[in-house]
């Protein structure tokens, strides 16, 4: 009985203990952001001032006013948008459809296929990459947004593993039926597995339009200035006509720029973790 | 296999099937295989047979053979074995700090913890922050003049300026980068140790023993298959890392780059500096090639080490020590 006490209270003392743990570390790691905004709220007098003023006397709210209208911030972040949707949804159906071709229309090899593309992942990115901008810039397609269309068209082996895993799952009377009814494997794609899928769409579509968005040596190399990613410009401190870098107003920008992903993660966390599980734990 | 459901259909309609089958395959994989082949395969081969060159971007017509000299010169490359040791650092300091945190966090979050989901969905949030934005949150934070960090320690003692982010850019690029892959190991292990079965740690539990033994003795062993591609993907990403210090120095163009400090003038940013900044094509190319092996030959080592401490089906009874 006493023993007994004792573990329970031992139990309830160790819970306690890593709900502290659970809880510090959720604040150590929001602080970066916590700073950020904090920051991003001050004059740039504010923030070159010493000895260091903490918070804002008074939040100037107006740098975000200012960061959107900016047009080197707001071209920027127009033209990443614009890049990163239709490449999401690009790469997301071909990746869907060869993920489909893996689950359901196995040949002996196709394993075998997949595991070279597999292997395939050690070689570092920039051995591949490096050569690609050689090759692209020989035929005038680096400035372009060519090389990512190109790239979305070609799938990528870690989204067509998740589609593989996810239409592993579907029962295989349905697609017999559908045959039976004389629908053709691209008709039962598009109208049974497809409309079936959304989070696994979702969260591709997510990894992909993030892909885009978070990039920053990729554009680096690839583009020039004026067709330039977000990411890239948001690197380099914004400055006013004078040459004076406008720190806090950048900060405000960077702000902005964590919105879209965190907002999206938000809305389809479950999924996209699950997603993130899924090609971490067998990939 | 499959085919066989057809059943009584005669053998020459079985066998149009298996092969309309295989053309359906290789009709919805052929946007993948096309780009495999002409945007991994190729770029590879092209990458290789440059480095054999004195390839610099605009000699294609006059270009040279060179033989494997591009290769010999990287070992007499001064800066080549600087930069390739302190990557190796960086990958051994950073890699081990990433794997113990983010398994400490899982070990946690896998017990009765009230609003685990809500703990879980903030871990993970600084794995979906760009990199550059994580970079720009930390100058908040560790920025020499202006960060909040030495601001507070300026309030005790007064004219502190420590260089975070360049007098320690390595602990400092080893802060930014767990802070961003922490979630990341955490979810991953987590989702692994609910994997492991209850009655197992129960039964111990009930032979007497007790929470530090049952880690060390049930859920290391049985983790360590997980542990170990954990180790081998973040050596593998170590070694090429090259977006953390180049967001660092902020280069404005890649043509006019800045240095990064030494500590963390790691071994990609030498190889990015020869193509970009001096554009030496072929040497960078045969430097990428090297990584390349270097990254191979690690991996192997790791893989050795194997049998030594990853539990398997086979092996893992007489394994406790």
């Amino acid at each position: 009985m006493r023993r007994y006490t004792r573990e329970r209270f031992l139990k309830q003392f160790g819970r306690l203990a890593g709900l502290t743990v659970l809880i510090l570390t959720t604040i150590l790691l929001m602080l970066p952001i916590i700073t950020l905004v904090v920051t991003s709220l001050k004059l740039d007098s504010e923030y070159n001032r010493y000895p260091i003023v903490f918070f804002p006397q008074v939040p100037q709210w107006v740098n975000y006013q200012t960061v959107l209208t900016l047009a080197r911030f707001a071209q920027a972040a127009w033209r990443t948008t614009l890049l990163g949707i239709p490449y999401a949804i690009i790469i997301t159906t071909t990746s869907a459809l060869a993920g489909y071709a893996f689950a359901r229309y196995p040949i002996p090899a196709s394993g075998k296929l997949f595991g070279v593309v597999i292997a395939l992942l050690i070689v570092p990115e920039m051995v591949i990459l490096i050569p690609t901008f050689i090759v692209f810039a020989q035929f005038k397609l680096h400035n372009t947004y060519w090389p990512w269309v190109l790239w979305a068209l070609a799938g990528s082996p870690f989204y067509i593993f998740l589609f593989r895993q996810f239409f592993l799952n579907f029962p295989k009377e349905l697609e017999d039926a559908a045959e039976v009814d004389g629908c053709g494997p691209l008709r039962i794609f598009l109208q049974i597995f497809l409309p079936n899928s959304t989070p696994v769409i979702a969260t591709v579509m997510f990894f992909a339009f993030n892909a885009v968005w978070a990039s920053y040596l990729v554009p680096l190399i690839f583009l020039n200035d004026s067709q330039q990613l977000l990411g890239v410009v948001l690197a380099t401190e914004f400055k006013n006509p004078r040459g004076i870098t406008l720190t806090t107003l950048s900060m405000a920008g960077t702000v902005i720029y964590i919105f879209p992903p965190v907002i999206a993660f938000f809305l389809a966390q479950r999924h996209i973790l699950k997603g993130v599980i899924t090609s971490g734990l067998k990939g | 296999m499959l085919e066989q459901v057809a059943g009584g259909s005669p053998k020459r309609g079985v066998l149009k099937r298996s092969q309309r089958r295989t053309l359906y395959f290789f009709l919805f994989i052929s946007p993948w295989l096309l780009g495999f082949i002409f945007l991994s395969i190729a770029p590879l081969t092209i990458g290789f047979l440059s480095s054999l060159t004195n390839f610099d971007g605009l000699n294609l017509p006059n270009l040279k053979f060179v033989g494997l000299d591009n290769y010999v010169r990287a070992f007499e490359d001064p800066d080549v074995s600087f930069s390739a040791i302190r990557t190796l650092i960086w990958g051994f300091v950073s890699v081990p700090i990433y794997l113990v945190l983010s398994f400490l966090l899982a070990l946690i979050l896998n017990q009765n913890i009230p609003g685990r989901g809500i703990f879980r969905t903030i871990f993970y949030l600084p794995s979906v922050i760009p990199v550059v934005a994580a970079v720009v949150a930390w100058k908040s934070i560790l920025d020499k003049n202006a960060g909040m960090l030495n601001g507070f320690l300026d309030l005790f003692r007064p004219g502190i300026a420590i260089g975070w982010l360049s007098d320690y850019a390595l602990e400092g690029m080893v802060v930014i980068s767990t802070w961003m892959g922490l979630g990341f190991g955490m979810i991953i292990f987590l989702a692994a140790l609910q994997n492991i079965p209850e009655e197992q740690v129960e039964a111990a539990r009930i032979d007497g023993a007790n929470s530090f033994q049952i880690v060390r003795h049930i859920i290391l062993p049985l983790m360590s298959p997980v542990i170990f591609l954990q180790l081998v993907m973040g050596l593998i990403n170590s070694l090429q890392t090259v977006n953390l210090p180049l967001i660092l120095t902020q280069p404005a163009t890649y043509t006019q780059g800045l240095v990064p400090p030494r500590d963390i003038y790691l071994y990609m940013i030498h190889t990015y500096i020869q193509i970009f900044s001096n554009r030496r094509y072929g040497y960078g190319n045969a430097l990428l090639w090297l990584l390349f092996v270097a990254v191979l030959i690690l991996t192997g080592i790791v893989f050795w080490t194997q049998r030594y401490w990853v539990y398997s089906e086979q092996t893992g009874e007489g394994r406790q020590t």
